[in-house]
């Protein structure tokens, strides 16, 4: 029985490939919190399109994204796309993949909380002068943003948590390398609880950081 | 082998992520329901166990938990099959999700009410089940149809321990006819059928148990 | 032997005395009224008796039997008194039937069938049979009122106590209440009714007592209360809102 000294001893043999795991994970986690961010604000720009076609494509594109699971279309783009000759990379498939799917939860936090406003304001704006692209930019998005800040936030320890699932796709991050640990000393129960250890901090570290933005946010008489 | 033959194939999966979906679905809202109960009962010393529990299963993503559950708990001596690995992962994570959700439509009921129902002589326990959680259940409706559709996406795991469901169908028909562009854009269009069957099932029950003036009309 | 005897009750909630040392007896088959303005502790005094709210000290007998001892059924206790809150309480959840069917129901652990029919029954009585289908947010305020009365009759109380029945209604229905009050007096309910509407207490008593500060501050009839009592805010409160209404 190699016990704990012997987990122990691959656990910092294998630390370098872990720290750079760790790495790989938050980059992902950062980089499709801020894609799915900017893509939701499109996608969430054109929900409210003047054309009905619009309209409804956006709708559907809603809808079907959070209708279906992630790990369909990143095994979509990763397993299947290469049937085509198109052969990208795990990372890439990953941040195309979050990407889609993360903008339409965002544009869906959006869309509520545009229906929440107060729709005297919009007609004011348009009764001063102002077109629709200012009133989306000056009127409606400063307040919609500021009412999504706990749903965005919250989408973001989404995110972090479930960009494990780019291990699936051979993506090399935290947990694919904690896999790899377990793998050398069969110790799986420890190497687990050490990624769901890992997860709770980093998840610890993002609420804490969120309720910061909460506050900075906040304006009185708006939202809670 | 046609598209047709494709989602007939695919389809054999259905049922096992229907099964895992609904058991799951099960064990999150027997937890929720607990652990919401528990806390709206007020034993004071329990509380601090149900933060844990909420926050720990909150904060933990899915495939680690089905991975310490099926692969870790047998090194340590307890052997978990798959679908309660994933009862026991999914199905928690949810529960923890739910009793947020019903916390937070408890408090939407009128204190007013459950005074009276005091007033009448009922027991705390009484109250609970036929006061507060007939109305919270009309309230949680909205949460309870976001927390469902989660279980349903995160249900393709379910491959990695084993059980035969629909992505695990995908993967080994795509292994041997290399069409993964069909295959999985007809596995994305069966889930969003299940989906919108679940959607429709749910708004249902809601409209056929509603009542004016409580919850969304 | 009195209904209800309540000895020097005292209430504290902090450092704040809302009963100071409060007395009252209730007979079988009374109606009394107690008034007094907002915030005179009226609505703790009525949730003492039923333990809503826990006295500070003093005694309170419910048909010679004290509230207050170790071994007496809380619960028990609440049934006996039936409750009709200010703003009624209907269960937002539960028809007009299924209200007035819960306690029968869940406390009494009657058929579906025979709480049915008592529920009825007392939904007759208060002519509310018609809206039996209805859920709270499709009836009037005086209707919810009705309801509220037939689920805690339906329980077959020894008493039932009002707090504040006419604030959450239109002051053209307080007619209506007091009459409805009259009637279920002549049949033999016991009424223990708090309130702070004049008009309403001047159609079903004689005699009022006036909360004040935490203690009973008079026992008298309007008239006296309005025109003799040595006290001028006494007077004012009963005066000047004789005049209003």
């Amino acid at each position: 029985m190699n016990g704990w000294s012997g987990f122990q001893r691959d656990l910092v043999e294998q630390m370098p490939l872990i720290l750079a795991g760790l790495r790989q994970t938050l980059q992902l986690t950062v980089i499709i919190s801020v894609t799915g961010f900017l893509f939701g604000l499109v996608v969430f720009y054109f929900s409210n399109s003047p054309y009905r076609w619009v309209r409804s494509l956006i709708q559907g594109y809603i809808s079907f994204f959070i209708g279906t699971p992630l790990i369909v279309l990143l095994f979509l783009m990763y397993y299947g796309l290469p049937q085509w000759g198109l052969k990208l990379s795990p990372f890439l498939v990953a941040v195309i993949g979050f990407t889609m799917n993360v903008a339409a939860y965002n544009a869906a936090y959006l869309t509520t909380a545009r229906n929440g406003l107060d729709p005297t304001e919009i007609e004011s704006a348009r009764a001063q002068g102002f077109g629709r692209g200012q009133i989306f930019r000056w009127i409606t998005l400063p307040q919609v943003l500021r009412l999504s800040v706990p749903a965005l936030t919250n989408q973001c320890i989404g995110n972090l948590k479930d960009s494990s699932v780019a291990f699936l796709i051979q993506y090399t991050e935290f947990f694919a390398r904690i896999q790899e640990l377990a793998a050398t000393n069969f110790q799986f129960f420890k190497a687990y609880l050490l990624a769901a250890g890992v997860y709770l901090g980093l998840v610890s570290i993002l609420v804490l950081m969120a309720r910061q933005v909460e506050k900075w946010t906040r304006l009185p008489g708006l939202g809670r | 082998m046609n598209f047709f033959e494709l989602v007939a194939q695919l389809a054999q999966g259905l049922v096992s992520t229907v099964v895992v979906t609904l058991v799951c679905s099960g064990t999150g809202m027997a937890v929720g329901l607990t652990v919401a109960g528990l806390r709206r009962m007020g034993y004071a010393r329990v509380v601090p166990f149900l933060d844990g529990f909420t926050y720990i299963f909150r904060g933990v993503p899915v495939l680690v938990l089905l991975f310490l559950v099926y692969f870790g708990l047998p090194s340590v001596g307890i052997k978990v099959g798959p679908l309660l690995a994933m009862a026991l992962s999914l199905g928690l994570i949810a529960g923890a999700y739910l009793a947020e959700v019903f916390r937070g439509a408890l408090d939407s009921v009128e204190a007013s009410e459950i005074l009276a129902a005091e007033a009448m002589g009922m027991s705390r326990f009484q109250i609970l089940t036929s006061i507060e959680f007939p109305q919270m259940l009309r309230l949680a409706v909205p949460g309870m149809i976001n927390e469902f559709t989660s279980i349903l996406k995160y249900s393709p795991f379910a491959y990695t321990v084993g059980i035969a469901e629909i992505t695990k169908q995908a993967m080994t028909l795509t292994a041997t006819t290399l069409r993964g562009i069909e295959i999985y854009l007809a596995v994305g269009v069966l889930y969003f059928l299940i989906y919108r069957i679940l959607l429709a099932g749910v708004h249902y029950l809601e409209k056929r148990y509603q009542v004016p003036g409580l919850g969304t009309t | 032997m009195a209904l209800i005897r309540i000895r020097n009750l005292v209430k504290q909630f902090g450092n704040h005395t809302v009963l100071d040392g409060v007395n009252l007896d209730l007979q079988k088959g009374e109606m009394k009224v107690v008034m007094g303005p907002s915030g005179c502790g009226k609505s703790t005094l009525l949730r003492c008796i039923n333990r809503l709210v826990e006295p500070t000290s003093g005694t309170i007998l419910v048909r010679d039997q004290d509230i207050m001892g170790a071994e007496v059924d809380v619960r028990a206790l609440r049934q006996s008194i039936g409750f009709v809150f200010q703003q009624f309480a209907l269960y937002r959840h539960l028809t007009v039937l299924g209200n007035v069917m819960l306690g029968l129901r869940k406390l009494r652990g009657m058929s579906r069938a025979e709480a049915e029919a008592q529920a009825l029954f007392q939904l007759n009585h208060l002519e509310m049979a018609d809206h039996r289908d209805k859920y709270p947010s499709q009836i009037s305020g005086g209707q919810k009122q009705r309801v509220a009365i037939a689920r805690a009759l339906a329980m077959d109380p020894a008493v039932v106590v009002f707090d504040e029945p006419t604030s959450a209604l239109d002051p053209v229905m307080v007619r209506e209440v007091a009459d409805l009050f009259n009637r279920l007096n002549r049949e033999g309910v016991t009424l223990l009714c708090v309130t702070h509407d004049l008009a309403l207490a001047s159609q079903i008593a004689n005699r009022v007592l006036f909360l004040d500060q935490g203690v009973i501050r008079a026992d008298d009839t309007l008239e006296n209360l309005a025109k003799h009592h040595p006290n001028d805010q006494v007077r004012a409160f009963f005066g000047e809102k004789e005049g209003r209404s």
